[in-house]
């Protein structure tokens, strides 16, 4: 017997809007995920590619002066694959010389690029695989989505909510890094109008964020809400990306560049209709757009209308799985 | 107290052509009202129906004050359910998943889990609301699912099989806690249950559906109103012992129950009713006015369903 029992107790105060619920969904999934040794420690792990980026940019910055510029150009000049880098930017080397704000501007866009485009296209991979199948699949198997859509909830903001968790989990692998390199550059670089050379910049990396966020999430919600067992939704996942570079790679090889003209060969390089068979040269391919690392009549319409009809066709899937539930 | 807690009005629904509820009518007084029906009669879908879960054919109604279907989501902050399904956030302690549910409600996240405890305190979940859900035993997990249909202060509280899964004692002080709830603190409850004993115990109003239709809906006390007048008597052993005699000594009585009769007529003279079971040698139990037993009321409301 208690000594004392207060029993039910009526409950009066003040209530946030019916608007804001799904963002009770995200937090709470994010708690869940943060809950989880081996997400905080592939997290932590995926800062490291961020700290060597952040160097270079460091050792640039220090050493960012007309005569290290002139040096920068001759060994660009000399060195095949940084040319051709700067071939695809469709940067002529000429404009780069005696303009260190213009070096500073191409460099740091391809370093972020870089970033984005390798540890932290990988670590998206891995962190969505390992999260993003569990979440609307575990619901399904626990019927825990009836307890969100008793309350009031619309499908469509259940599945905002757990997509939510997806935006906050690689907000922090891909935005947070990128922009706080950003402002380390400005930091540790001498010059004070730095900020005036590069303003787009931030603009380029949310622009790129949202290009991986959106698709990445939309695919990964789409396979959770297909099936109770989160298991076949993560092989799905991972070979979706795999089989997609995989089949990307073998085709690129086999394609012969022989007897064309070093701007066809340029173009073909950049665009190539076989990146829609490949989620991650697809996103790549927009991202270096973004970044200004492409020849400007490479087409980019085509690509960003691929990856939004894969976001709508994503989240259609998700939204319609979970308001076909409720009428079983 | 409105006179009506829910008033909905030729709600029709089905599944792929399969009615499952066909041109349901019904008004929820306030307090326990106990929804009966067999399996397949349409409770849980006229339950998710009235929390907008189902999108329904045909049909409208106010449900407290609200527009029904079109406010249902609105609805749905004032009312709380307990699901039949064993259903949980995987991952989640039981103190999260009931704070998570009231943030859902709307309750800011330090009050949500202040409420929360609140309310495991009154379900009875002592320290085990610190361990994950889906190592919960069945019982726990129906009080778990109690205090998520409460920590937002519903005013109408839907409980489907909320029982199942429990000891008697548990049972019991579930029932309790119902009652406090609609006695006490002026909620109104639907209970959906297939235990009649459960409805005879808590519920004031029943309804009972079968086939997707209402086939009764009345108070308690009217349905179990007798017929006819009589008297309903229980013995320890041996009742057709005690029938026949009854039977020879010029009473109109029929078997009630296991070790019930009922007899009929008014004025019946006890003493008679004394001298017969001496004769038979059968020890009377009890001797009361007689009603109609609610499984006997179900019993002939499904037939023929």
């Amino acid at each position: 017997m208690p000594i004392l029992d207060i029993g039910y107790r009526k409950w009066e105060g003040p209530r946030s809007p019916a608007w804001t619920r799904a963002w009770v969904v995200a937090s709470t999934g994010v708690g869940l995920v943060w809950s989880s040794t081996w997400i905080r420690r592939i997290l932590m792990l995926l800062t490291f590619p961020s700290l060597l980026v952040a160097i270079a940019f460091g050792v640039l910055e220090q050493n960012l002066s007309e005569s290290s510029t002139e040096q920068a150009i001759t060994f660009v000049q000399r060195n095949r694959e940084a040319r051709r880098v700067l071939d695809n930017a469709g940067v002529e080397v000429k404009d780069l010389r005696n303009n260190p704000a213009a070096v500073r501007h191409f460099a740091w866009s391809y370093l972020l690029f870089t970033l984005f485009r390798y540890p932290q296209a990988f670590g998206m991979i891995l962190v969505v695989g390992l999260v993003g199948p569990r979440l609307i699949s575990y619901d399904l198997r626990s019927r825990g989505y009836l307890l969100y859509l008793s309350r009031p909830l619309t499908p469509a903001e259940y599945v905002i909510g757990k997509a939510g968790v997806l935006y906050t989990l690689l907000f922090l692998v891909a935005t947070i890094p990128a922009l706080t390199i950003y402002v380390v550059g400005l930091f540790l670089s001498t010059d004070p109008w730095a900020i005036v050379y590069t303003w787009d910049i931030p603009l380029r990396i949310i622009a790129a964020s949202v290009i991986l966020i959106l698709p990445t999430s939309a695919i990964a919600l789409a396979l959770s809400s297909m099936t109770q067992e989160s298991r076949y939704a993560g092989f799905a996942w991972f070979a979706i990306w795999i089989l997609g570079h995989v089949t990307y790679s073998v085709l690129w090889s086999a394609q012969q560049f022989r007897g064309q003209g070093r701007r066809t060969q340029i173009l073909a390089e950049n665009y190539n209709a076989l990146m829609y068979l490949s989620p991650y040269e697809l996103l790549g391919y927009i991202q270096k757009k973004i970044f200004g690392l492409m020849v400007a009549d490479t087409p980019i319409l085509t690509p960003v209308l691929v990856a939004v009809v894969i976001t709508v066709i994503g989240y259609t899937i998700a939204y319609w799985r979970v308001s076909r539930i409720l009428k079983l | 107290m409105p006179e009506r807690i829910a008033s909905i009005e030729n709600v029709t629904k089905s599944y792929r052509g399969r009615p499952a509820l066909h041109q349901v009518s019904l008004d929820l007084p306030p307090g326990i009202t106990g929804l009966l029906g067999p399996n397949g009669s349409g409770k849980s879908t006229l339950i998710k129906a009235l929390l907008g879960l189902v999108k329904i054919d045909s049909g409208h109604g106010i449900v407290l004050g609200y527009q029904w279907p079109r406010d249902a989501r609105t609805l749905r902050d004032r009312v709380g359910y307990l699901p039949e399904d064993d259903c949980f956030i995987q991952g989640l302690q039981g103190i999260q998943s009931v704070q998570m549910m009231a943030r859902l409600s709307g309750l800011f996240a330090k009050e949500a889990l202040r409420r929360a405890h609140e309310v495991c305190d009154f379900c009875d979940l002592g320290q085990e609301r610190y361990r994950t859900v889906e190592t919960y035993s069945t019982g726990m997990r129906q009080k778990l699912k109690f205090a998520q249909a409460l920590v937002h202060d519903p005013d109408f509280i839907i409980l489907d099989e909320p029982t199942t899964g429990l000891d008697p004692s548990q049972r019991e002080n579930l029932l309790d806690r119902i009652s406090v709830l609609a006695l006490e603190k002026g909620k109104s409850i639907l209970l959906s249950t297939h235990i009649l004993h459960d409805v005879q115990r808590v519920c004031e109003n029943v309804i009972i559906l079968a086939g997707g239709r209402v086939r009764l809906a009345d108070s308690l006390t009217n349905l179990q109103r007798p017929s006819q007048a009589g008297i309903q008597i229980s013995v320890v052993a041996e009742v057709e012992k005690l029938e026949q005699q009854l039977v020879k000594a010029g009473f109109h009585c029929e078997r009630s129950g296991v070790q019930e009769l009922k007899i009929h007529g008014h004025p019946i003279e006890t003493q008679a009713l004394w001298r017969a079971s001496q004769e038979v040698g059968v020890l009377i139990q009890r001797i009361e006015p007689a009603k109609n037993s609610l499984e006997q009321m179900f019993l002939n409301a499904v037939r023929g369903v």
